[in-house]
C-alpha cells in the first residue's frame, strides 16, 4: 500500500508532462497526417492513434529524447500502415457510386480550385520526402539541421532535398496552371 | 507562374489547417484520462517533474483528481457508445475498443473480432437506416477493415474449423451483409473475408472426409462437396451443425 501513492504521483507526472506534449504537438501532427490522407476523420483516427502509442511509450520511457520526433515517427509509420491496408482492402464497388455524391459541393469545389487546395492536393501528391522536408520547414518552421535529423540525412542533403522538393512542386503547379488556361 | 516566394507563402497559408478544439480536448481525455478538474480545483495540481517535489501536496489530491478523471472518462466513453463513423465521438469509441483489444488473447481473437465486425456492421445498417449517405464510405471502409481483421484472426488460429460456434457467428455476420447489402442496393466488397469461407469450408470437407460418419452424415457431408463445387462455400458452412451433432 506504501507503494501505491508514489506511484500514482510518478504517472500523474507523466501525463502532465506528455500533456504539455501533446499541446505542443497536436495541431502539428494532425496537420502532417491531414496533408497526407485529405480526410478529416482519418487524420483525426490516425491522430489519435499516434498519441495513443506515444504514451503507451512514454510512460515505460519517459526520458524520450525528442517526443516531437518520435510522435512524427509514429505517425509516418501509420500513414504508411494505412495506405498498405487501403490497398489491400478495396474500397467498393463502381454500383455504390450513386450513393456518394461525386460532385462536390459549392463549398467544396472553391477549396479545391482555391490556390490553396491546389498547394494542398500537389503537395499530398509529391513522394513522401519532399513532402516531409516541405511540412518541417516551411509549416512547422523547423530549422534545417532539425529538419535533417527527423530525415535520418545530412544538413547538406536534407538542403538538396528541400530546393528539389519545392521545385517539383513548383513545377506541378505551373504545369495545372498551364492545363486550366 | 508562381515564384517562389509566392509559393513558401502559400505553403505557409497551410498552418491554417488545425484541428477542431472539441475533438482535441476529447481526444486529449480519452488518451490520458485527464480532465478539467486539474485545473477546475487549483489545490489540486500537481508538481511537475521539472519541480522535482518542491512543492508540498497532500495525497488527497491526486486521489481526488484520479476520481474526478475516472468519472468523465466513463461518461465519455458511455456517450461515445452510440456514435457511428463520422461522428464527433466515433474516434474515442474507437480508441476504447483499440485498447480493450490489447488484452484479447490469441485464442479470442477470431470471436473478439467477430463481435467488432458485427459492430461495424450495425453502424452500416443505423447510417443507412438513417440516410446519412455522407457517413457511409468511411463506415463502408470500417466494416471492411473488420472483415479483414476477422479473416486474418481465423488464418492465425488452429482447429478453427470445428469450432461450431465461431462458423454459426460467420455466417450469422454474412447474413446480415447480405440483408444490408439489398438495402443498400450494392455490393460490400470483403475479398479476403470470402477467402476465408472458401478456405474453412475446404477444411471442414477433409476434416470430416477422414471420419467415419453415420449414413445420415455421410449424406450431408456430399450436400457440402457438391455445394463447394458450385462454390457455395457459405451454404457449406451453413450445414456444420447437420454434421457436428
Amino acid at each position: 500500500m506504501s507503494y501505491f501513492f508514489p506511484i500514482i504521483i510518478i504517472m500523474a507526472n507523466y501525463r502532465k508532462e506528455f500533456s504539455k506534449i501533446y499541446d505542443q504537438c497536436i495541431n502539428k501532427i494532425y496537420r502532417f497526417i491531414f496533408l497526407k490522407v485529405s480526410s478529416e476523420e482519418i487524420a483525426q483516427d490516425l491522430c489519435s492513434e499516434t498519441f495513443l502509442k506515444g504514451w503507451e511509450a512514454y510512460k515505460n520511457n519517459p526520458k524520450i529524447k525528442n517526443p516531437s520526433a518520435f510522435l512524427y515517427r509514429i505517425a509516418r509509420n501509420l500513414v504508411i500502415d494505412y495506405y498498405r491496408a487501403k490497398g489491400r482492402t478495396q474500397f467498393v464497388s463502381p454500383e455504390v457510386v450513386p450513393i456518394i455524391d461525386p460532385n462536390p459541393g459549392l463549398e467544396e469545389k472553391a477549396v479545391l480550385n482555391s490556390d490553396l487546395g491546389q498547394v494542398k492536393a500537389v503537395l499530398a501528391d509529391l513522394k513522401e520526402d519532399y513532402q516531409n522536408v516541405i511540412v518541417w520547414h516551411y509549416l512547422d518552421d523547423l530549422p534545417i539541421p532539425k529538419v535533417a535529423e527527423m530525415m535520418d540525412k545530412t544538413e547538406e542533403t536534407t538542403r538538396v532535398t528541400l530546393h528539389r522538393a519545392l521545385k517539383a512542386l513548383k513545377e506541378e503547379l505551373d504545369k495545372r496552371e498551364v492545363k486550366e488556361v | 507562374m508562381v515564384t517562389e516566394k509566392e509559393l513558401i507563402s502559400k505553403l505557409k497559408e497551410l498552418r491554417q489547417i488545425k484541428p477542431e478544439k472539441e475533438w482535441v480536448s476529447l481526444a486529449k481525455t480519452s488518451i490520458l484520462g485527464e480532465t478539467p478538474g486539474f485545473y477546475l480545483f487549483p489545490f489540486l495540481k500537481l508538481p511537475s517533474a521539472s519541480e522535482g517535489g518542491r512543492r508540498k501536496f497532500t495525497f488527497f489530491a491526486p486521489a481526488l483528481a484520479g476520481l474526478v478523471s475516472v468519472l468523465i472518462f466513463f461518461g465519455v466513453f458511455a456517450f461515445s457508445q452510440n456514435a457511428v463513423p463520422g461522428d464527433f465521438l466515433y474516434s474515442v469509441k474507437k480508441i476504447k475498443e483499440r485498447s480493450q483489444s490489447f488484452f484479447v488473447s490469441e485464442q479470442e481473437r477470431p470471436q473478439a473480432s467477430l463481435e467488432s465486425a458485427q459492430k461495424r456492421l450495425k453502424e452500416l445498417t443505423k447510417i443507412a437506416e438513417t440516410n446519412q449517405g455522407k457517413k457511409l464510405p468511411q463506415a463502408i471502409n470500417e466494416f471492411q477493415a473488420s472483415a479483414s481483421e476477422v479473416a486474418k484472426s481465423f488464418s492465425k488460429t488452429e482447429g478453427i474449423g470445428s469450432n461450431s460456434e465461431a462458423i454459426k457467428k460467420i455466417v450469422e455476420l454474412d447474413k446480415n451483409k447480405q440483408i444490408l447489402e439489398q438495402t443498400l442496393a450494392t455490393k460490400i466488397e470483403t475479398e479476403e473475408l470470402d477467402n476465408t469461407y472458401k478456405n474453412l469450408a475446404e477444411y471442414l470437407i477433409s476434416d470430416f472426409g477422414t471420419r467415419t460418419l453415420t449414413e445420415d452424415k455421410e449424406e450431408v457431408l456430399s450436400q457440402m462437396k457438391e455445394l463447394a463445387k458450385q462454390e457455395k462455400y457459405l451454404e457449406v458452412l451453413e450445414l456444420l451443425p447437420l454434421i457436428n451433432e
